[in-house]
């Protein structure tokens, strides 16, 4: 049994739906209900049921034997671009709005290849402030904009 | 009715209401006209914005990006023949030849007049199918609406084309998976948060959405290698457009194919799951048929009937998919399932009510259709010239302002860092999931209809005592279901037909 795209995904969603399905049984339920047509176990073990059943029948019978081609892909980028979207979100509150996505922008466009420091800065900066601007004055949505050191008392 | 589009017409003409269908359609076509980037995408970016409006200023907008990202999604298709969505796809098999011969102006033109028309014919159609639908649905109960969820998750699966089915009835269940995460909306029992306080209320429908579309769109952008020469031709595309004259032949030509095409379009638009896509090839493919033997084959050459009618048909089935969503509460494609977590987001509940509850929103919806195919027509046009040098702007410097408006998006509604964590997870996911070739649309409309789903069925088992009779008691249901069955085996069936007879009648099938 070769592996072909679809397979791959389904085993992923096979592996995923059985996690499901146990997660599932740990779901509380009162003394009472344990005898009622409907709970909040009902639907979630009807859908594993469901989604195992639809897994094995996408292994057994593919749609398509597309093979999975990962070489000519940059792969790397994108794994960067992940690290770099989970790191803003730990630093948007401590580094606040304008630093944190400054520096997720010019981060951003130096990893797809842009190398001109003015550029990185021309690019990022003015829009930021600017979108900040719009949100906070247009539609009344307030974030903070500097770091927590920057920020003054009272 | 006079009077709702009376309601309509002064809602949707407010000053601020207009500003926001121009907005609306420009960056609409502004967002569809980047590659890779769909109507989908383009709706779920205004999310955040339209939260912050009244509801029918909010839908006005979203109704005008939406059609905005269609066209945009046409021009790309025309310019670089880089449809951004599939319902595109066969505008791009005589546009872009057309532009090819230098006449991308005519195309262009073209495909705005085509959809322009079908928007406002399907527009005509849906306000009289509408409320007449809302009445009759008024009828319904919990264990029909149950029924129509199951056949619209069915509908959407069974139109996902061949050897797509299993894989698109999967994302549907793990669609509706996800649903389950959070507290149990009537035992109050925590349900999948693996005990985090994060996952208490369950995933936000905003969240999911960006995560597995604009995020995971512009992920795969970065994934794929950038073709220098496709930067260049790009460039070209969106610098020399030519003259946007539509001749009178031209338009004797279009004409029978913009009234066949707009029915068309609107019909298979009301169907759950069918969508702008199989509206787009199956008129493409009538007009082929329709046109003879001798303008038939110029189709896929540059055809102006080729680029009339997906064109046509797509803008029209985008509107009758609205059909459902207003008069059922049940989206019937992926683009109306986020129209729908938008409302919900408003306390709205689309259905047969809100054409009674609601009539400023449900009117001025239908009124704000018209408006944006006109904005797009006397606004787009003249503007697409300049609209169109997006192209040429770096793919490094696009695509990190998408991430952060995707990102930005979400964490503006709920100010929680949490999510962004969590988007990452689910743009890895979906990423894979993509690249594997599974569709993302269905899980979207699982993930939107999961609790609505429970929550009737829920409903229906209580006033049936906890008798599951319901399913084959009423008639009703019962038809409904048979449907979603028919639906849901018709495929197999008529693959294992053809099967047979191959068997009996080899030569016949091979052609020998």
């Amino acid at each position: 049994m070769s592996m072909s795209k679809d397979r791959i995904g389904g085993v992923l969603l096979l592996v995923f739906c059985l996690t499901y399905g146990l997660l599932s049984q740990q779901i509380t339920l009162l003394p009472f209900q344990e005898n009622v047509a409907f709970h909040a176990r009902t639907m979630p073990e009807v859908l594993s049921v469901l989604g195992i059943g639809l897994a094995v029948l996408i292994i057994v019978f593919p749609g398509s034997d597309k093979k999975l081609e990962l070489a000519g892909y940059n792969w790397i980028s994108c794994a960067l671009f992940l690290g770099l979207m989970s790191l803003y979100g730990l630093t948007i509150r401590p580094l606040g709005f304008i630093l944190s996505t400054s520096l997720f922008l010019m981060i951003g466009f130096w990893l797809l290849g842009e190398r001109k420091p003015l550029l990185l800065i021309l690019a990022s900066v003015p829009l930021v402030v600017l979108f900040w601007v719009l949100m906070t004055q247009g539609l009344d949505v307030f974030i903070e904009p500097l770091p927590a050191f920057m920020k003054s008392e009272g | 009715m006079l009077e709702g589009i009376l309601t309509g017409v002064t809602t949707a003409m407010t000053p601020i209401n207009l500003l926001f269908v121009v907005t609306g359609c420009l960056v609409g076509t502004f967002i569809g006209m980047l590659p890779g980037l769909g109507p989908m995408s383009a709706i779920a970016l205004m999310i955040p914005i339209a939260a912050s409006l009244e509801p029918a200023a909010g839908i006005i907008l979203m109704a005008a990006v939406y059609y905005g990202a269609i066209f945009g999604g046409s021009t790309s298709s025309i310019l670089i023949n880089a449809p951004g969505v599939a319902s595109t796809v066969a505008t791009s098999f005589d546009g872009y030849p057309m532009a090819k011969q230098g006449m991308a102006g005519k195309a262009l033109a073209i495909a705005a007049y085509s959809s322009f028309s079908g928007g406002v014919i399907a527009a005509l159609f849906l306000l009289i199918a509408a409320p007449f639908l809302a009445s009759v649905s008024l009828a319904f109960q919990s264990t029909d609406y149950f029924a129509l969820m199951v056949l619209g998750l069915v509908a959407v699966a069974a139109f996902a084309g061949k050897g797509d089915m299993l894989k698109a009835l999967l994302m549907t269940v793990v669609g509706l998976m996800l649903s389950t995460v959070g507290t149990d909306q009537t035992q109050g029992v925590p349900r999948f948060t693996l005990g985090m306080i994060d996952l208490i209320d369950g995933i936000s429908f905003l969240l999911l959405v960006m995560a597995t579309f604009a995020l995971s769109e512009a992920l795969s952008a970065i994934i794929k290698p950038v073709n220098e020469a496709d930067r260049q031709k790009e460039k070209e595309a969106s610098q020399n457009l030519g003259s946007m004259a539509v001749s009178k032949s031209e338009v004797k030509e279009m004409a029978p194919v913009i009234g066949r095409s707009s029915v068309l379009g609107f019909l298979i638009g009301v169907l759950p799951g069918a969508g702008a896509t199989i509206a787009s090839f199956l008129a493409y493919g009538t007009e082929q048929r329709l046109a003879g033997p001798e303008k038939g084959k110029e189709f896929g050459k540059g055809s102006v009937r080729g680029l009339s009618a997906p064109e046509t048909a797509n803008n029209a089935a985008a509107t009758g998919s609205f059909v459902p969503l207003l008069t059922l509460g049940i989206p019937g494609s992926g683009t109306t399932a986020i129209m729908l977590g938008a409302l919900i987001g408003y306390g709205i509940q689309p259905g047969p009510r809100l054409y009674l509850d609601q009539p400023a929103v449900f009117w001025s919806v239908i009124v704000s259709m018209w408006l944006g195919n006109i904005i797009l027509l006397i606004l787009n046009l003249p503007l697409i010239p300049y609209i169109a040098r997006v192209l040429a702007i770096p793919a490094r410097f696009l695509l990190p302002f998408i991430l952060f408006f995707s990102l930005i998006g979400v964490y503006f509604v709920s100010f929680n860092t949490f999510d962004i964590q969590l988007m990452v997870i689910f743009a890895i996911a979906a990423v894979t999931l993509r690249f594997l070739d599974f569709p993302m649309a269905p899980m979207i409309l699982g993930f939107i209809l999961g609790g609505m789903m429970e929550e009737n069925l829920r409903r229906a088992l209580l006033i049936n005592n906890d008798s599951w009779s319901f399913l084959w008691e009423r008639p009703l249901t019962l038809g409904i279901l048979a449907l979603a069955a028919i639906c849901l085996f018709l495929p197999f069936l008529t693959g294992m037909y053809r099967q047979m007879r191959e068997k009996i009648h080899p030569k016949a099938t091979t052609g020998e």
